[in-house]
């Protein structure tokens, strides 16, 4: 038995060694390469240089490159267009892209993976970060290892990377919070009171997010009542807005998803927010971030007003887009902003009305 | 007063002090009160309609707990119960969705897709002589990662109309998850109390090498008992899926954690031997009924964790000193 099972457990990793080699393990292996090249001055690399490096990749053959692209967590639905994005635009450039995601949400893990990544001298890594601070160390030693590094959707301004590309986070909590205040500026009530959902209680980009919303809103007659956590767990995001909406529904005018987990789910799901929505549509207003196919369905019965997504399909191109411009010398996209170190690619925000939600939102 | 009164009153007294011996009656007695405060403190939490949510939240912890029951009984462990869950949620969706299948053979692929898991934990438990531990710890990175590699990373959609009776739809006021629990909450006591597997799972549990010696097939009741917590995880994961109308690859991540608690809050004792289906239920009700107060309450997201973990450790507490001042 013994014996039969070493030989299966030999036989198992053997397979996942093989079968998991992709594309980027066929680029050669650093102490391949390092002699044998002289990494290329870039001809105008518009961001800064980041911690005294060059590029070391700009010789390189295109299907010699390997850009590496990092999620928060394996199984978001928010990251998956990205990840089409960052396929795609491999695909046009001739380039390797990698999709390495951690299991969980959680900087630790994203930590690992780099560190791996670093080992491996993969050519360029596009992160959204779990936290900036927790962050910024492993990429200025990614940085520092020649790596070009840049983030999307969640940023790390101090790791030095070279660009971030996204929708900034509070930016996106104050179109909420602006659009809010537009959908009961004729109210004559006193008092607005919102409820809000968030995911993990204090991760970073869904705080920036509710920061933004809270100081859209400050000034006006509008008050967040109730925040409520579903600690990114579709299931529990449903539980918590159902729960509450039955208990508190007379009490609350608005809900602010601050991210779109309610409208992965079908709005059956979710029969309490329907018939709340449903109720007085006029006067009960739902402000979501996150735009996905199945929130159609939801814009069709009139139960959500306003969706701000993200593009995260850009978010995955142009990074992967970029970096490789950065890598071959060439200029990159991208606008310098005070105060904000290195280049800022916005992939902008898309406001989703009842105006506009058949002409925005995909087909599933 | 003639003999037969006498009799019955005595028979009436029996059960009574029985039932408040028993450790599901403490379990009973902190749930009561949990809901006399509630009841008290909040006006939403009595309507009819918060208590039958309230149920159906509970009801797919608490028919995996039964499952995850049996193998806490019988001395063992099951960590991969969570991903299975998933697994299951993930394969009747995509039975519907890719391969156009009806709802009913869905739902039973699904089932059986959980059940293969559970005995493949059982194989790894009596032929390769793993520790429960480490062979569920195994299986639940395995199906975690079949989930992904199946739906790499999407939901899935398009999913069967009928299918979701089986979380959404009511059967007289009372929707489907609930009398799905009380099916097997019924099942499963009937299973533990009246058959003679049943009472061999709580031999195994009390003292495996007294149940060996005595002749009972031992490898056959841990195959049974790990086959049947994946089957009713599978099944719980499967009615989770038709509640959200979505497979989803990362449903039930963690859900392990609250479906253990559920068990250990019931009663079951982590050494074997000891447990009650209806310690379960009352398990899993005490923390569907904590989670609703929390919202209810407007209760701040970050305190929530903090009091579920009071809540357990003060409810096993107080059984646990019940039973040493019982002795």
């Amino acid at each position: 038995m013994k014996k039969f099972l070493t030989l299966l457990l030999a036989v198992v990793m053997l397979a996942a060694v093989v079968s998991c080699s992709g594309p980027g393990t066929d680029a050669p292996a650093p102490a391949e390469e390092t002699p044998a090249e002289t990494p290329a001055e870039p001809e105008a690399p518009a961001a800064e240089e980041p911690a005294g490096e060059e590029p070391a990749a700009g010789d390189k053959k295109d299907e010699d490159i390997t850009i590496v692209v990092i999620p928060q967590q394996l199984g978001n639905v928010v990251f998956l267009p990205a990840k089409e994005g960052a396929e795609d635009a491999g695909r046009d450039l001739g380039i390797n892209v990698e999709w390495q995601a951690p299991v969980k949400a959680d900087p630790t893990l994203q930590i690992e993976i780099i560190e791996s990544l670093i080992e491996r001298q993969v050519d360029g890594i596009a992160i959204s970060c779990t936290h900036p601070d927790a962050m910024k160390d492993v990429l200025k030693r990614a940085l520092d290892a020649g790596i070009a590094v840049s983030t999307y959707d969640a940023d790390s301004p101090d790791s030095g990377r070279i660009f971030f590309c996204g929708t900034e986070n509070y930016e996106a909590g104050v179109i909420c919070g602006e659009h809010m205040v537009e959908l009961y500026k004729d109210s004559t009530k006193d008092k607005i009171r919102v409820a809000q959902l968030e995911g993990i209680p204090g991760a970073f980009d869904i705080t920036a997010r509710m920061q933004g919303f809270a100081d859209a809103i400050k000034g006006s007659n509008i008050e967040v009542v109730y925040t409520g956590a579903c600690d990114d767990d579709v299931d529990k995001a449903v539980i918590v807005v159902e729960d509450y909406t039955r208990a508190n529904g007379d009490s609350i005018d608005a809900w602010f998803m601050a991210g779109g987990w309610p409208y992965i789910v079908g709005p059956d799901a979710m029969p309490e927010l329907k018939k709340w929505k449903e109720a007085d549509p006029e006067n009960r207003r739902v402000v979501t971030m996150d735009v996905f196919p199945s929130s159609k369905a939801h814009f069709d019965l009139k139960l959500v007003d306003v969706a701000v997504g993200q593009n995260f399909y850009n978010m995955g191109y142009l990074s992967v887009e970029n970096l490789y411009k950065y890598i071959k010398g060439q200029e990159i996209a991208g606008e310098e902003k005070e105060g904000f170190p290195g280049k800022f690619i916005s992939t902008g925000a898309e406001i989703v009305t009842q105006e506009n939600y058949k002409e925005m939102i995909p087909d599933e | 007063m003639n003999a037969k009164t006498v009799k019955r009153q005595n028979g009436f007294a029996d059960l009574g002090r029985r039932i408040i011996k028993s450790s599901s009656f403490n379990i009973f007695i902190v749930l009561l009160v949990m809901c006399a405060i509630m009841y008290i403190v909040s006006e939403p939490f009595r309507s009819i309609d918060n208590v039958l949510s309230i149920a159906r939240n509970f009801s797919a912890y608490a028919i995996t707990g039964i499952g995850v029951s049996l193998v806490i009984i019988s001395g063992g462990i099951d960590l991969s119960l969570g991903s299975v869950y998933g697994f299951a949620g993930v394969i009747a969706c995509m039975a519907m969705a890719d391969l156009g299948w009806a709802a009913l053979p869905s739902v039973l692929i699904g089932m059986a897709a959980g059940g293969l898991f559970g005995l493949f934990n059982g194989i790894l438990v009596i032929k390769a002589k793993l520790p429960p531990f480490i062979a569920t710890l195994g299986t639940m990175s395995i199906a975690r990662s079949l989930c992904y590699i199946l739906t790499e990373g999407y939901p899935v959609t398009d999913v069967q109309e009928r299918f979701l009776f089986l979380g959404q739809g009511y059967i007289a006021g009372i929707p489907t998850p609930i009398w799905m629990m009380i099916i097997f909450a019924v099942i499963f006591a009937i299973f533990m109390n009246q058959t003679v597997t049943g009472r061999r799972v709580y031999a195994l549990g009390g003292n495996e090498e007294a149940t060996r010696i005595s002749g009972i097939n031992v490898n056959k009741i841990k195959l049974i008992v790990y086959t049947l917590c994946s089957l009713l995880a599978g099944f719980s994961g499967i009615m989770t899926a038709s509640r959200l109308g979505i497979g989803q690859p990362t449903s039930g991540i963690g859900f392990e954690m609250d479906a253990i608690a559920a068990v250990i809050i019931g009663g079951a004792s982590l050494s074997g031997g000891v447990g009650t289906v209806t310690g379960t239920i009352l398990g899993a009700a005490i923390m569907g009924v904590l989670r609703n107060a929390l919202v209810l309450l407007s209760i701040k997201s970050h305190w929530q964790n903090l009091i579920i973990g009071f809540v357990i450790i003060i409810a096993v507490a107080a059984d646990q000193l019940k039973k040493s001042s019982g002795k």
